[in-house]
């Protein structure tokens, strides 16, 4: 059942970071590259990391989501 | 009994992420893929929560604790993002 469950979370990271360069939309790739930093922090966990899966939670999806926000907020203008 | 109800766990888990997934995909605006993001959060932490019950490492509870605080500030941050416009 873990391993069905290791499986379909991986297959996840592939389909998000393929959504987060493919989509054009500056808001949902930025959503989607947020996604792909999740499902690797419970990989790790699923791979017995706990550690790492800490940091990649703390660094990957809080901090990076928050920088790319403020980032967009400066620099689309309103307009793409 | 607590085998099977693990294992009813794990199979709501697999469609709950089947269908996160597939509803970022398919999401027509923006609102839906931040609740599709939010519910994925929800579900990652129970699988987490579920690994941690099934290798009887209580380690990976506090993962799960720091994962759940930080990843509602994020989806927070986009949702104020959203209201102020860019």
């Amino acid at each position: 059942m873990l391993e069905l469950l290791v499986l379909l979370v991986c297959g996840s990271i592939l389909v998000s970071g393929i959504l987060a360069v493919c989509l054009s939309d500056l808001m949902p790739a930025m959503i989607s590259a947020g996604l792909a930093s999740l499902f690797a922090s419970v990989s790790y966990v699923l791979l017995a990391a706990p550690d790492v899966a800490m940091a990649e939670a703390a660094i990957g999806s809080g901090l990076t989501t928050l920088i790319f926000l403020y980032t967009i907020r400066k620099t689309s203008d309103g307009k793409e | 009994m607590v085998d099977i109800i693990m294992q009813i766990a794990g199979v709501l888990i697999f469609f709950s992420i089947v269908f996160g997934v597939l509803r970022l995909i398919l999401g027509r605006t923006v609102i839906d893929r931040v609740v599709a993001i939010d519910m994925l959060t929800v579900v990652s932490i129970s699988l987490i929560a579920l690994r941690a019950h099934l290798s009887g490492r209580f380690v990976y509870l506090d993962v799960a604790l720091v994962y759940g605080l930080l990843s509602f500030l994020a989806v927070l941050a986009i949702a104020r993002f959203l209201e102020k416009g860019p």
